[in-house]
């Protein structure tokens, strides 16, 4: 598989929905195969929350890609066929421009003082880079949670450049029991003595623990209960390998594992930024649902899982109620899903056939 | 599904209309429809199989239990629903029939006719009915409400639907013959147009 990591700059800058403005920016950006001669075959996918550009294959910096089940050669999306592009959204901490960033004009890192952005503007700014690489209609733009957001988004920002959108584990807005879990994680990080209101970097410290509680959390999250009885169980940790010596189970284990792996790579004030465009997503806005979905013209398909606490099925449902109301061509369907949230994540056959089925059909 | 059948459905069906159909299975039926008629139409399905299928003919599809979610969709106004061979699954058919026609203007409906002069000789000599439009034994049958031609006409005048058009077809998959003198007794299958 051809794939091409590069950094592209935008010296335009971008007017943020908050009315904000990036004097310029950078996007990490991944691509994956060719892009044919009338540039017909190309395929977007945006990232959810913790995820970044390395969609598929293996590097060393960021392992095996978030979406490398579905996405390669001969995969459900295949490279072969489709030329895919993934780029790490504004504000995250994988290369694009975020808080961690030095601010071009006082020369100092961002830090809290990197604006707020929002879904819309992650979309403005994909289309800003799919301008830049000359492409004219996705074929295909792709998401689970949050990336589902941005595949609806882009549906109804840009309906005559998006042919078929899949929304997956996805809602048209998060829900008050969303906002709270987010506030959670976001308190623990504020409230990490390291975090000094964000200036952290200053101060060459990170604050680690509250980045790592809030992952544990989270993680919780994107689980289902099954799925951790199942994988889990009131299993105790075995003593050669316990990560901390407090645990007992081997669910306190594998957070503990997972949260501290994570509080080293991720940005604290990225995930609060990230956290916080999930929050305010609302597709209706102002409106209905049913009214923002007026002028889509993207055929759509929309995933739910059953496993899925966090953005459970019934969220996609409403997004298939409100097309139908609109005469979109939309499809609608839940599966099983063995991993909670995550479920989008993961191969399956009836997943991979769908959205195999959907792209060439 | 049988071409007559089809076609006959096919007849009912106005130009660029908005049809769902409940029990679509591979979206055979609407993909013809839809190159027949432009009609935009949504599939509802169960099964995942069946349901990929639709999706590589292009077909809209929402995978949902009728039994449980007709009222989810009372918002679309649709000109047409469908429902072919399934209406004896459902846990309330008469339910069903009332939310089809609360959802849609009008709707078709089509059914096994347990009066079928083979099902009541099974009948007669004790037996559940096995015929090659009925093949499953009982304790295999999706089909939990089986009615006559004559059972369901009269639901439709206990629950003020009108019955715009209907057709019958015999064992040969054709219309008329005995079929058209005494249906409850000849038909294998009815067809109906309802409207309330």
């Amino acid at each position: 598989m051809k794939i091409e990591t590069k950094l592209i700059h935008f010296s335009k800058g971008i007017i943020l929905e908050s009315g904000e403005k990036l004097d310029s920016f950078d996007l990490m950006v991944e691509t994956y195969g060719n892009l044919n001669e009338n540039k017909s075959n190309a395929i977007l996918l945006c990232h959810a929350f913790s995820g970044n550009h390395h969609a598929a294959g293996k590097n060393d910096d960021f392992g095996v890609g978030w979406w490398d089940q579905l996405v390669g050669p001969d995969k459900p999306i295949d490279t072969n066929k489709y030329f895919v592009v993934c780029c790490n959204n504004l504000g995250g901490c994988a290369g694009s421009s975020g808080p961690a960033s030095t601010n071009s004009s006082s020369g100092k890192v961002f830090g809290k003082s990197f604006p707020q952005v929002s879904v819309l503007d992650w979309v403005n700014s994909q289309k800003m880079l799919m301008d830049e690489l000359n492409i004219d209609c996705w074929h295909f733009v792709a998401g689970g949670s949050l990336g589902g957001m941005q595949a609806l988004q882009w549906s109804i920002s840009y309906p005559d450049k998006v042919k078929k959108a899949g929304i997956f584990a996805a809602a048209a807005k998060s829900s008050s029991q969303n906002i709270a879990m987010n506030e959670v994680a976001r308190e623990s990080i504020r409230k990490d003595e390291n975090f000094h209101n964000g200036d952290y970097y200053e101060h060459n410290v990170i604050p680690k623990n509250g980045i790592k509680t809030a992952r544990m959390l989270g993680h919780i999250t994107y689980l289902s209960e099954e799925h951790m009885d199942s994988r889990f169980g009131r299993k105790f940790q075995d003593e050669g390998s316990k990560v901390e010596e407090s645990v007992s189970f081997e669910v306190e284990n594998y957070l503990q594992y997972k949260g501290e792996q994570f509080s080293e790579l991720f940005d604290a004030n990225s995930y609060i930024l990230m956290t916080k465009v999930m929050d305010s997503y609302d597709a209706g806005k102002d409106k209905t649902l049913v009214e923002a979905l007026k002028d889509v013209k993207a055929e759509l398909l929309i995933v739910g899982f059953y496993s899925d606490w966090l953005y459970p099925p019934e969220r996609g449902k409403e997004i298939q109620i409100a097309a139908m109301n609109n005469n979109i061509k939309s499809s609608f369907v839940v599966l099983q899903g063995d991993h909670g949230h995550d479920s989008f994540l993961f191969n399956s056959e009836t997943y991979s056939n769908l959205i195999t089925n959907f792209i060439e059909s | 599904m049988a071409t007559r059948l089809s076609k006959i459905i096919n007849s009912w069906v106005p130009e660029n209309s908005k049809v769902i159909d409940f029990g679509c299975g591979d979206g055979s039926l609407l993909k013809e429809l839809f190159e027949n008629k432009q009609v935009l139409g949504y599939g509802v399905e169960i099964n995942d199989l069946k349901i990929e299928k639709c999706i590589e003919k292009g077909i809209p599809v929402i995978k949902l239990d009728i039994d449980k979610g007709l009222n989810d969709f009372m918002s679309s106004n649709f000109d047409l629903s469908i429902m072919a061979r399934s209406i004896q699954c459902l846990k309330n058919p008469d339910l069903a029939l009332n939310r089809m026609l609360d959802l849609s203007k009008r709707c078709v409906v089509t059914l096994p006719n347990l009066g079928y002069w083979r099902c009541r000789i099974n009948l007669a000599s004790g037996k559940m009915p096995i015929t090659p439009e009925l093949p499953s034994s009982w304790y295999e049958t999706e089909n939990i409400h089986l009615c006559t031609i004559k059972d369901f006409e009269n639901l439709c005048l206990k629950e003020n639907i009108s019955i715009k058009d209907k057709v019958f077809i015999n064992r040969s998959g054709n219309q008329g013959g005995l079929s058209k003198i005494n249906p409850n007794l000849f038909a294998v299958e009815g067809v109906y147009l309802l409207e309330k």
